[in-house]
């Protein structure tokens, strides 16, 4: 099949892939972009494993068509660290809450945290249980994961306001 | 020890594994992708029973992209066994790779190598596959019929896995004769499915030199390592088997699957690496149920509460194989001689075939269904004779010196423990005192209600298990633990590097660990049976404890001191009474007057028998008597662990057992068609787990009541005893909100209407 040449930004950095036009985002961005810390999990949408962020919004990236990404910026679980030695809020959080077990959900489960805190910092409960509604994780029994979430959201909320004083 | 002496046992460490986990760089299986990879997809039979009359592969072999297809004349025709327990006496030998045979709607029948997935899914539509129909046994009820067609050639007949398993203590009808209170009542289960995030999946590879190497997501790599061998007729020193992180597995990826066999054999044909990885669908289909289930229990009870006998059948579900239907039938059948102690004690446990998909090993292990009967009978005894269902238990609960279904006595009194912890923390009385309404909604009804379980940690007497570690002190005092112990996400690693540098006496941030290589790593039985943190834990203690002694014995030739005035904390030697004198770790490793020290590498082999854990869950239920739903909105876990190595791991196995336990009661259901065999519900739409908005507040409880000698510094399992007791916690709650009482799972909508109406009726 005649392949397609995609173009766009993943984790900040400009890629053009020539892929066939049928393949998911996911697929490409595990198997084309050598980004395999996006997980398949069911690839019909249902569990959330494969979570990232397209222009700003989250998607199940096992349904969309990578070519639907065509000049998008896509961020994944390897972007979210804001330099090489430093953790996002929500990674040191879910390190020291214990909210990641067998991790296979993490990756998915972190992208929609950040997506949840960047709209709200801190969100309510419910918020966050509503927020996850979509993230499979059946390790944790959750509980974790709302206290790594809520860590992370006063952090961040501190950190704002601090740099807002300065 | 006492609790103040630990200074990295009990302490909720950064887990090892996890900074991989939040930057996505862990590898697991499927993120494997070597040059020339092909991949392989399976041709599942849509039949339930049925003789293979021809299949014809010629159209998917000539199809572009196709590099090798596999039928049963291609495989080697070894009869294995689905769960090959290498140290156990009860395994069944009655599968093939592939055979002219199908005993269950979705089983493979062929296997497909191409250059892409895509490529690979047209080719099994190529494959033509023509059946001659065999009467389908759908059920145990139809299993069981005398003259009822027999699925398998092998095993004692009557579509039974095994032999029944009788156990008999005491005199069952003198304990009748004696009781004022006999109930009696038939208990159903359904067919949970553990549901793991990951996928089954494996990549095989072979060299030249005809030696394979295989990624595979695994809780046993070392049996897939033997059955591999065994099947392929390879020494296994010629396969190596790999696993690095896992996506959960729950006790399901301790079978070898049909899957792994066609991988290592497409490889093997197409001389370039295959990967294999199951689509959700197949996680259902050709993936590992708990086993569905009908019981018998028939108690006794004086009017003082305590038990005079108590006699059970039970059949389990096996499906198409016998899997672990040994394992579950004798462990599930011997659970029932304890929990709450009983004098006299009659039990029959059998495992029935049906064309159904396969049951097999799944956290809780043939005990989630006898204990939930048992703990449901008991709430009922304790109603029939005006009893404290929390006293009842009290009264009853098996203690120090009471035979375990193991043989062996019982250390301690830790469920007692559980229970009196949990009447506190929950205010019990208070909770029994209270309105069942709820003035924000007239059709809400609240119930309380408990559930007990014990559980063992290490699979005695039905396996000798064995332990194994090795650990290497390098030459700048950096300390390396090699285990074989399958890493499935629970953070037993990172409990293994605390036991071993809280007893050599160094960091914790001194010590890694190496697992996942057969190749490499001591020979490990798996990670099951809730036993990681006991049985090899106690290994490292003993490897660690080994190298301590010759660390020391090396300082003390350098110190001119005598090793008994030695101590070493943190990886710094001291010398009783002398302030000044002290060495490192690495210093006592370093060359001598310039002569390269000896390398120090110690071993640890323990040979256990069985612990056994503790809990009592006290659950809060909501029922909603218009709709029928169900919400579990609190739970307080008590557990009893002997010792807590990892506070927040420990927790977190107890909640996430909660989840899973909380599903399987009210909303899991992988259901088979009774009449077909095929599947209805193979997708995570449609069979319901608990999610983010379903979960209960949960206040885990962790005791240290009673500790076992068995583990290291008395810890217990602890990993599947959470599943066990909320299961009979939210059946009893419900009885007490609503007055019906459920004598199955899952309990429906439809199930808790049809309740309501019909005590209406009865009213």
């Amino acid at each position: 099949m005649t392949k397609t040449l995609l173009e766009l930004t993943v984790n900040g950095e400009d890629r053009s892939l020539a892929i066939e036009p049928y393949r998911s985002l996911l697929d490409v961005l595990r198997e084309e972009a050598g980004l395999t810390g996006t997980k398949k999990g069911c690839d019909v949408g249902d569990c959330g494993a494969c979570t990232v962020i397209v222009d700003g919004q989250p998607v199940n990236a096992c349904l969309m068509l990578a070519v639907e990404a065509q000049g998008a910026s896509v961020q994944t679980v390897e972007g979210l660290q804001p330099g090489p030695d430093e953790l996002h809020p929500l990674q040191d959080a879910f390190m020291e809450h214990g909210a990641s077990q067998c991790g296979f959900c993490t990756p998915g489960i972190l992208i929609m945290a950040k997506h949840l805190l960047d709209q709200n910092p801190l969100p309510t409960d419910e918020e966050i249980r509503f927020g996850l509604s979509g993230n499979i994780c059946r390790c944790t029994g959750y509980t974790k994961i709302f206290d790594a979430i809520r860590t992370a959201g006063r952090r961040m909320a501190a950190a704002k306001s601090q740099s807002v004083e300065a | 020890m006492t609790k103040q002496d630990f200074r990295i046992v009990g302490k909720s460490v950064k887990r090892q594994d996890v900074i991989e986990k939040v930057t996505g760089e862990g590898r697991y299986t499927g993120d494997y992708h070597l040059p020339g990879l092909l991949h392989g997809k399976i041709k599942r039979a849509e039949i339930a029973h049925a003789r293979i009359k021809h299949i014809d592969v010629s159209k998917a072999l000539a199809y572009p992209g196709v590099k090798a297809v596999l039928t049963h004349h291609d495989v080697p025709k070894v009869l294995h066994y689905g769960s090959p327990h290498p140290r156990s006496a009860s395994c069944t030998k009655d599968q093939y790779i592939l055979e002219d045979k199908v005993r269950f709607w979705g089983e493979g029948v062929a296997a497909v190598a191409a250059v892409s997935e895509e490529i690979a899914d047209e080719a099994l539509d190529l494959i033509e596959v023509e059946y001659e129909p065999l009467p389908a046994v759908l059920d145990i009820d139809a299993a069981q019929q005398p003259g009822a067609p027999l699925i398998h050639d092998v095993g004692p007949g009557g579509n039974l896995v095994i032999p029944p398993v009788h156990i008999e203590r005491g005199d069952v009808e003198a304990g009748f004769a004696e009781a004022d209170l006999i109930l009696e009542g038939v208990f159903e289960g359904g067919r949970p499915v553990p549901t793991y995030m990951e996928p089954n999946v494996c990549v095989a590879d072979w060299d030249g030199s005809g030696k394979l190497t295989f990624w595979t997501s695994t809780q046993t790599s070392f049996m897939v390592r033997g059955a591999l061998a065994e099947v392929l007729d390879l020494p296994q020193n010629k396969v190596r088997v790999l696993v690095d992180h896992m996506g959960g597995g729950f006790g399901a990826k301790q079978d070898l699957f049909q899957h792994e066999f066609l991988c290592a054999l497409l490889a093997r044909q197409c001389r370039r690496p295959v990967k294999m990885e199951f689509t959700r669908k197949e996680t259902f289909i050709a993936g590992r149920s708990r086993h569905p289930f009908r019981m018998w229990l028939k108690q006794g009870f004086r009017k003082d509460g305590t038990l005079t006998a108590r006699d059970m059948k039970i059949v389990y579900e096996s499906g198409a194989y016998g899997s672990h239907s040994p394992g579950v039938t004798n462990v599930g059948t011997a659970s029932a001689t304890s929990l709450y102690r009983c004098p006299n004690v009659r039990l029959d446990g059998r495992a029935v075939y049906t064309n159904t998909p396969i049951a097999g090993a799944y956290r809780g292990y043939g005990v989630v269904q006898t204990y939930f009967a048992i703990d449901i009978q008991i709430d009922e005894a304790a109603e029939r004779l005006g009893i404290d269902p929390a006293q009842m238990r009290l009264l009853n609960a098996v203690r120090e010196g009471d035979i375990a279904p193991s043989g062996h006595p019982i250390v301690g009194r830790g469920l007692e423990a559980c229970i009196s912890r949990g009447i506190e923390a929950f205010d019990w009385p208070g909770k029994r005192a209270a309105g069942r309404g709820d003035p924000a909604n007239p059709a809400i009804r609240k119930g309380w209600g408990i559930g007990c379980e014990m559980h063992g940690s290490s699979a005695y007497p039905g396996i000798r298990e064995q332990g194994n570690a090795t650990v290497k002190m390098n030459e700048d005092g950096s300390v390396t633990l090699l285990t074989g112990a399958a890493g499935l996400g629970t953070g037993a690693h990172t409990a293994l590097a605390q036991i071993v540098a809280e007893e050599l006496g160094v960091t914790f941030e001194s010590v890694s660990v190496v697992h996942g290589d057969t190749d490499v790593v001591p020979w490990d039985i798996g990670a099951f049976a809730s036993h990681t943190t006991y049985l090899v834990g106690s290994a490292a203690k003993m490897a660690a404890a080994d190298l301590r002694q010759r660390v020391l014995a090396r300082a003390a030739e350098r110190l001119q001191e005598s090793p008994e005035h030695l101590a070493m904390v943190d990886g710094v030697i001291t010398v009783q009474g002398k302030p000044g004198q002290t060495l490192t770790v690495a210093e006592a490793m370093g060359p001598s007057r310039g002569i390269p020290a000896e390398h120090l590498i110690a071993n640890g082999t323990y040979m256990p028998t069985k612990s056994y854990s503790f809990a009592a869950h006290f659950v809060e239920v909501a029922v909603d008597t218009e709709t029928g739903i169900i919400e579990c909105r609190k739970v307080v876990p008590v557990h009893d662990v002997g010792r807590v190595i990892h506070p927040i791991a420990a927790q977190g196995q107890i909640e996430g057992g909660i989840q899973q336990g909380i599903g399987h009661t009210l909303t899991e259901d992988y259901i088979i068609d009774r009449s077909t065999g095929r599947s209805l519900n193979a997708g995570l739409v449609d069979y319901k787990m608990p999610l983010s908005m379903d979960m209960p507040d949960i206040d885990t409880i962790i005791l240290e009541a009673a500790p076992d000698p068995g583990g290291p510094w008395g810890a217990k399992g602890v990993g599947e005893d959470p599943i066990i007791a909320i299961g009979p916690a939210i059946a009893n709650a419900v009885h007490d909100a609503i007055g019906v009482r459920f004598h199955h799972y899952p309990i429906t909508p439809e199930d808790v209407l049809n309740g309501l109406r019909q005590k209406q009726e009865n009213a």
